[in-house]
């Protein structure tokens, strides 16, 4: 039936569907559907909404409402806390129409939009466009885990990988895998030349000493001082090779993981710590080495040994044999259930020591707030708490580590004591054809040696458990989604600076829409004022633009090329960025502005630091360019670091250059200084200046007015104030207030 | 200033969907506020702003109990709509694959399965032992009491936390 095919989030419940084919008109054909998943009751349950041309359908199983376009004054998603709302606005009076949870909000966004527009008379066809884009957008999720993909067929990097752990593992073990390979052939070796000591024991005790034969004994002594020689030497040489390859492989799992975390986007660190990630960089990685040597090493050598020692028992002794394996069913089943309750220990550990390092990488680098507000008790007692939660696990999980493995020894060290009863028993009560002495004391060394591989096999799973977690929180970083260049990507070289948003609507997350249906065009050469209260999306048009975050709806040209088709390094190189708060790297004043163009020319370095206002006082410097900035090096003033901070924007030469509240904390002298060096910094590109202080803008050809995440208002100066809207308020209650500051210097108060 | 509002100094009717007109008793009148919760995790029944409909905040209830009943009402009704927290009573299953975990869970407010994308930063125990969970489109779930429930439920919890 064609009917049925209309675009929809997921199979309409079928009594549903029913209703809302049945409730249909001749003719009329259903268009789309959002399957919402709450019901006016709020609880979870299914109810649709659903549209044709000329009206629409909201069902649940109890109820099927229609509603036409025609008189809709407005339609939008109230966003509650967990759950929202559509609402349309008629004759003034607010109709509430269906509820659901975030899951389902994006979409809603889009129905509320094609609601309000259809109603406004907009073209119809260009509306069902955006509802098929969207549609389309939410297919591009991968069928296995869910997760959205970046384009159209692309492979998901997370199942791709982590299905392939051992693959992705290997790839820092295979270029190592000759100095391993050596590793594993001389542990072989060392393995069986200890095979021997025991065997040697019985040969003089029951041989040699009898005998007395001192040619026999002189001979066995040199050859187990032989044995300890290789063994020891071979040991040391191990080690060193072990350590060399170990180091290498932690060394490539940092760089990869550090180089990862650089191209990481700026959503993964809205979300995760810092800290968390420093602390996966220095530590988890280091766990996973020391299981990867455990993996490619001591699992062979530790086979070899069981199945070595296990033949040479039975030769020896079959009876005796089968005596000493009585306790390994112990060892097995007391190390699953070791396992078992040790596993949910490892992630509590970590998840303690992450946040106790949290408080270090919040603290320390804020010292001077903690010092200023006094704050250090408080810091110490907050440091106390989390550490003491840390204890808290780690001294519970130690009861299990430590008093386990000890029970398990104790059955395995009394398992011996049945080989020295019974076994004893026969070597005095039987000749000695049926067990010599020297048979019973190297057959006691060999169960001991016996138990090590054994007890290795059975807790190897523990230990996997361990690694698991750390290979977990590492993949986490390796795997995420990086800012990716598409890949036919348009590398730019200069751009001549349209800027154009059409349709933007964006979300940190989806309990609140941070902008909202963007449509802006910057020319080439403007300079665009941007203006709005704290929280009101002018700084996330900018992010949006630096191309921070790609996951927006809608699209931003520049130069009539949608920026996500431009090669990232190029595009972002073409942008010089000055932010609030100047950020200066552990370096020289002149590799900090020479950061964007590392091998930049001195005198151009300089050229930028004179435009920019900064060479004066640079030079003031006992150490000049060379003065090391941060730790132990000079401290300049924020007006200062601004300056630089324009120097590295302009040494770049931009073509689009972005001022993001420039001047908010400087004085008015270095206000002055700066505003001297931009306005000789903007001419010929395109500026975009987000400012608090109006004054500021008085070179601005055009200012955008960003309010609640929309753009209230857009053109110059003069057409704003004649508006007499938002800005017109905004520059009044500024230039009241400069005026009352006025009259109060003038007045001496 | 905050206007706190202390007691019974205040007649609030609810007119709407999370919405309430506020009467003070010295003639002060505010039309189709918005309550919320000012601490939405830690003080559930404390300080509960009124917002009107520019986001402006009127007045701030400093404690929901010492309003009179009828009042008291209204505003846990607005609280109620608003705030869509479901408690997790059972948890039922839980399967990790390609990195998510995937909950399927029982709440008062029905059974749902829901994705979680990262176990470390999206499962949250706060200091009075309350769980905070957040999957993957942002709806939050709370679990008041894990020693509450079943042991089944414990026992998959226990690898999570």
């Amino acid at each position: 039936m064609e009917t049925h095919n209309f675009l929809k989030n997921r199979e309409l419940p079928e009594a549903i569907e029913k209703k809302l084919l049945e409730a249909l008109g001749k003719d009329e054909k259903l268009l789309f559907a959002i399957v919402a998943d709450l019901t006016p009751e709020a609880t979870y349950g299914d109810s649709v909404i659903a549209f044709c041309e000329k009206r629409f359908f909201v069902c649940s199983d109890e109820a099927l409402r229609e509603y036409v376009y025609d008189g809709i004054e407005d339609c939008f998603v109230k966003r509650m806390y967990g759950n929202a709302r559509l609402v349309f606005l008629r004759d003034g009076k607010k109709n509430e129409i269906l509820s659901f949870t975030y899951s389902v909000a994006s979409l809603c966004d889009m129905a509320a939009l094609f609601i309000k527009n259809v109603a406004l008379g907009e073209p119809f066809s260009e509306q069902l466009e955006i509802v098929e884009a969207t549609y389309d957008k939410l297919n591009l999720v991968c069928p296995k885990c869910g997760r959205t993909l970046i384009r159209q067929g692309a492979e998901c990097i997370h199942c791709q990988s982590k299905s392939k752990i051992a693959a992705k593992l290997m790839k820092y073990v295979t270029p190592q895998w000759k100095r391993l390979l050596v590793c594993l052939i001389l542990s072989i070796i060392t393995t069986a030349v200890a095979l021997f000591p025991p065997y040697a024991t019985k040969t003089i005790v029951d041989t040699v000493i009898p005998n007395r034969d001192l040619k026999g004994l002189a001979t066995l002594v040199l050859t187990l001082f032989l044995c300890y020689l290789v063994q020891h030497v071979i040991s040391a040489l191990r080690g060193y090779l072990l350590r060399i390859s170990g180091d290498r492989i932690v060394m490539e799992l940092r760089n990869d993981v550090y180089e990862k975390a650089q191209h990481l986007p700026m959503r993964f660190y809205d979300k995760t710590s810092t800290g968390s990630v420093i602390n996966r960089i220095s530590g988890d990685s280091n766990t996973i080495q020391a299981f990867i040597l455990k993996i490619t090493q001591e699992v062979v050598v530790q086979f070899f040994m069981l199945i070595g020692i296990i033949v040479i028992m039975f030769a020896m002794d079959w009876r005796l044999t089968l005596l000493s394996l009585i306790p390994v069913p112990l060892v097995v089943v007391g190390a699953k259930i070791f396992s078992r309750k040790i596993a949910p220990f490892y992630k509590k550990i970590w998840r303690r020591w992450a946040s106790v390092s949290g408080i270090l990488t919040d603290t320390i680098p804020c010292i001077r707030i903690v010092k200023s507000f006094a704050g250090e008790d408080r810091a110490v007692d907050r440091f106390k708490k989390h550490n003491a939660e840390w204890y808290k696990v780690d001294t519970a999980s130690a009861r299990i580590t430590t008093v386990f493995p000890c029970i398990i020894g104790f059955a395995v060290t009394c398992g011996s004591l049945l080989i020295w009863a019974i076994g004893g028993r026969w070597a005095i009560t039987t000749n000695e054809e049926m067990l010599s002495l020297g048979l019973l004391v190297s057959f006691i060394s060999y169960t001991s040696m016996f138990y090590t591989p054994v007890n290795f096999f059975a807790y190897l799973s523990d230990s996997y458990q361990g690694a698991l977690a750390a290979i977990e929180r590492i993949l986490d970083i390796i795997d995420a989604e990086p800012e990716v260049n598409l890949p036919d990507a348009k590398k730019v070289t200069h751009l001549d600076g349209r800027i154009e948003f059409k349709n933007v609507n964006f979300s940190f997350d989806k309990t609140k829409k941070t902008l909202n249906n963007i449509n802006l065009t910057i020319e080439p050469g403007d300079i665009v004022g941007i203006v709005g209260t704290t929280g009101s999306g002018k700084s996330t048009l900018i992010n949006l633009l630096m191309r921070f975050y790609d996951n927006y709806d809608g699209e931003i040209l520049v130069d009539g090329t949608d920026i996500k088709n431009l090669d990232l390094e190029s595009y972002r190189a073409c942008i010089g960025y000055v932010q609030q708060e100047p950020i200066m790297f552990s370096d020289t004043i002149f590799n900090n502005i020479a950061y964007g163009v590392p091998n930049a020319h001195v005198e151009q370095v300089i050229h930028a630091a004179e435009t920019s206002n900064a060479h004066e006082f640079i030079a003031r410097q006992p150490d000049g360019y060379d003065s090391m900035l941060g730790e132990r090096g000079v401290g300049l003033s924020g007006g200062e670091k601004q300056r630089l901070s324009i120097a590295r924007a302009l040494l770049k030469n931009p073509s689009i250059l972005i001022f993001d509240e420039a001047t908010a904390s400087v004085d008015s002298e270095t206000e002055n200084l700066i505003q001297e060096a931009i306005e000789r910094l903007i001419s010929g590109r395109t500026t975009l200046m987000i400012a608090h202080r109006l004054s500021t803008l008085k070179k601005a050809n055009k200012i955008v007015v960003v309010d609640q995440g929309k753009i209230i208002e857009f053109g110059s100066h003069e057409e704003l104030m004649a508006l007499k809207g938002k800005y017109y308020t905004l520059i009044e209650i500024q230039s009241l207030a400069e005026k009352t500051n006025r009259a109060r210097i003038e007045a001496g108060v | 200033m905050a206007n706190y509002i202390n007691g019974d100094e205040v007649r609030i009717t609810k007119v709407g969907t999370c919405l309430v007109d506020v009467e003070f008793y010295s003639g002060e009148r505010f039309e189709g506020l918005e309550p919320r919760r000012l601490f939405p995790l830690s003080g559930l029944r404390n300080y509960i702003t009124l917002l009107d409909s520019d986001l402006k905040e009127k007045a701030v209830i400093r404690d929901l109990d010492r309003l009179m009943p009828d009042s008291k009402k209204a505003i846990e009704d607005c609280l109620e709509e608003y705030y869509l927290i479901p408690r997790i009573t059972a948890v039922l299953n839980i399967v990790e694959k390609f990195g998510v975990l995937k909950w399927t869970i029982m709440t008062d407010r029905g059974e749902r399965t829901i994705r979680i994308k990262n176990r470390h930063s999206d499962i949250k125990t706060l200091y009075d032992g309350r769980i905070l969970v957040r999957d993957a489109n942002d709806n939050r779930y709370e679990i008041p009491d894990v020693s509450a429930l079943d042991k089944h439920s414990q026992k998959l919890l226990s690898y999570e936390l």
